[in-house]
């Protein structure tokens, strides 16, 4: 059998081997459907909200950031934004990369490893505040920054 | 013995057959790539965010990226980026409409769709090029402003009223917070757009074989499912810029 299939496969079948096999759903091969089809008009309506939800989030933040941004707390600042950035990271990943769409274990297998961000930044950033508490309060650091401490 | 020969056996290549996970070698690598690069993009914002962290003043964005083309000095703050951040969300919904044209095996639609969203490209990397252009009238380079005997009058503008009133700002700080700001700007913001150069060029062979046929002769437009997660990743990254540089 192995030796029938390797005799009909070239580089291009390697990568991207027999689409019929593959994928379901929204990912499936249309061919000869009509795009104008509920199924298809579903699929185009979903990622036009899609759009409609990054405009405004995209909106908001830049009001939050003209006008509210340095009347409030920078940590909580920080968290809006942070948030925002998120949760459009999300939609473009799940709708328009058709994350949300692969299966399930592919999904995780990629998702796993962004998880060690979370350790990366909080070690990162808090040796950056550790270093600036560090030229603050050092006693061999000159008196410019000792003024600053004060601030 | 006997157990070892059974053992062996069973112990084969994998034949083929259903992908476990229901995509192509192709489209997984591409995730894998994407993946990869995510920790590159990561580790440049990362080390900005440290330098912030390390730093006693810092540039605020709204001074920094307070300029439009053609409306001279007026004082209008990410308003500009706002506008390249909009073209970037809309050219990926024309490729996310490409690649489901291509679901259909619409050529036309492809074709279309892969248009408006090189247009989107090459609209971004101009904005950029004017952001740059701008920036570097102001004397803001890789390496700029390392000169000690910098006036302070040449980086006040900068930061707001009450970071430039301070004595960390005068002593040297504000000097070196600037310098560090724009190596970084231009470092990612750089790499970034070298992403939507590539981008721009993949796409632009993607429709050449599009209006060629080859997609249709293959029987599928996978390719350009493959190029549009490229395209959605430089989006993304973009939000994560955006956040990171101008907002936060």
């Amino acid at each position: 059998m192995s030796s029938h299939s390797h005799s009909e496969h070239n580089a291009q079948h390697y990568y991207e081997g027999d689409q019929s096999k593959l994928y379901s759903g929204v990912m499936n091969h249309h061919f000869g459907h009509d795009l104008n089809s509920t199924e298809s008009k579903k699929q185009v309506g979903r990622i036009w909200k899609v759009f409609w939800i990054l405009l405004v989030v995209t909106v908001v933040e830049v009001i939050l950031g003209m006008f509210f941004s340095h009347n409030m707390p920078k940590g909580l600042v920080a968290f809006f934004f942070l948030a925002l950035t998120l949760f459009k990271a999300g939609y473009i990943v799940a709708v328009f990369m058709h994350l949300g769409d692969e299966m399930r274990n592919f999904l995780i297998t990629v998702l796993i490893p962004l998880t060690l961000f979370v350790w990366f930044i909080i070690a990162f950033l808090a040796d950056g505040g550790f270093w600036l508490h560090m030229n603050k309060t050092s006693p061999t650091r000159g008196a410019t920054t000792q003024q600053e401490a004060t601030h | 013995m006997p157990q070892a020969t059974a053992t062996t056996a069973e112990t084969k290549l994998w034949g083929g057959g259903r992908s476990p996970f229901n995509v192509s070698y192709g489209k997984m690598m591409m995730w894998f790539f994407l993946l990869s690069d995510a920790f590159t993009f990561g580790a440049f914002l990362i080390s900005y965010g440290t330098t912030r962290f390390f730093s006693a003043v810092w540039p605020d964005a709204n001074q920094v990226f307070h300029a439009f083309p053609f409306m001279g000095e007026k004082n209008l703050p990410l308003l500009f980026v706002s506008l390249m951040t909009f073209i970037l969300i809309m050219s990926s919904v024309t490729m996310v409409l490409a690649v489901h044209a291509g679901h259909y095996g619409d050529r036309k639609g492809v074709i279309k769709w892969l248009l408006f969203t090189i247009i989107g490209g090459i609209a971004f990397l101009s904005c950029q090029a004017w952001e740059w252009t701008h920036l570097n009238h102001q004397g803001a380079w890789w390496g700029s402003f390392t000169d000690p005997s910098t006036p302070l009058s040449s980086i006040k503008h900068f930061f707001n009223h009450e970071t430039a009133e301070t004595a960390a700002f005068a002593s040297g700080a504000g000097l070196q917070a600037t310098h560090d700001f724009y190596n970084y700007f231009f470092t990612i913001t750089g790499f970034h757009g070298g992403h939507v150069a590539s981008g721009v060029v993949l796409l632009i062979l993607a429709l050449i074989n599009t209006v060629n046929g080859t997609y249709d002769r293959r029987g599928h437009y996978e390719m350009v499912e493959k190029i549009g997660l490229y395209w959605h990743f430089v989006d993304l990254v973009w939000v994560f810029v955006f956040t990171c540089f101008y907002l936060l």
